[in-house]
């Protein structure tokens, strides 16, 4: 190091870029991207969601998955729907402004579906059922 | 120049090449677990209620029931998944604008009604869902 910076390397020092700006420019993006990273619990369980051509584009934060024995996975764990309501209001503490999906297989139940969808609407979480594309 | 003045500052520049290695593989890591996820899916929620009266001018409803073996009515008349739409387009030809209701079992599958809704959304046709109390068919 101390032998770089005398002597040898005298020529060296003159050619050296400047990486302040880049280092400015790499932060911003290291900020930009930890602000923006939305880290998002999978369900954790295989589900064979069902097509539809009406599909809209959403982000959502929280993911509930229904798989086609009715069980209810949130970040790789099966739930009761009792126990649903605790969970969800633990990722609402994480992501306030959260938005749910429910990735229901096709052959899971409706009703069970409904279930989680009408719990959500009751704690004012938008929620959308998740398809596939066509 | 540059060598001769400020040849004191080069000893104490801090060395910035690790941090610069420590910066990029964070921004790495932060871009590769960047999951700009965007899925797809369909909103089925109910309308939200509403105070008013339902209008006078409303429209019959086409009543499209899926029971817990995932049969089909669509008014009553047993139909096939792949035939509720030109069911239902045959009833709306009779009674243009008006809407479907469906009405699921909570035993039927989730599949069925995805593919029911699409299809009717899909055509334009407005649809809404209802849960039957069980005690029907």
């Amino acid at each position: 190091m101390s032998r770089r910076g005398s002597r040898v390397s005298t020529g060296d020092e003159e050619i050296e870029l400047n990486m302040t700006p880049m280092l400015d420019v790499v932060f911003i993006l290291l900020i930009f991207f930890i602000v923006t990273s939305v880290f998002i619990k999978e369900p954790g369980v295989t589900i064979n969601r069902p097509d539809a051509i009406t599909e809209e584009d959403r982000n959502p934060s929280m993911l509930i998955g229904v798989s086609s024995d009715n069980e209810i996975w949130v970040n790789r764990r099966v739930y009761e729907m009792v126990q649903l309501r605790g969970v969800i209001e633990q990722l609402l503490q994480e992501n306030p402004k959260g938005r749910a999906m429910i990735q229901g297989d096709e052959g899971a139940e409706i009703g069970t579906i409904l279930d989680i969808q009408d719990l959500l609407i009751q704690m004012d979480v938008e929620v959308i059922i998740s398809t596939l594309q066509d | 120049m540059r060598r001769r003045s400020t040849h004191h500052d080069d000893q104490a520049e801090v060395n910035m090449t690790p941090m610069l290695d420590i910066v990029f593989i964070l921004l790495i890591f932060f871009i590769v677990t960047a999951t700009f996820l965007s899925e797809e899916g369909i909103d089925m929620r109910p309308p939200p209620p509403s105070d008013e009266p339902p209008s006078e001018d409303q429209n019959e409803v086409i009543l499209v029931q899926i029971d817990h073996e995932n049969n089909i009515f669509v008014n009553q008349v047993r139909t096939d998944v792949d035939r509720v739409l030109s069911a239902v387009n045959r009833f709306r030809a009779e009674a243009a604008n008006s809407a479907v209701l469906v009405e699921v079992q909570d035993e039927a599958s989730h599949g069925i009604v995805v593919q029911i809704w699409d299809e009717m959304s899909a055509n334009g046709v407005p649809v809404s869902l209802q849960r039957s109390d069980g005690n029907e068919s």
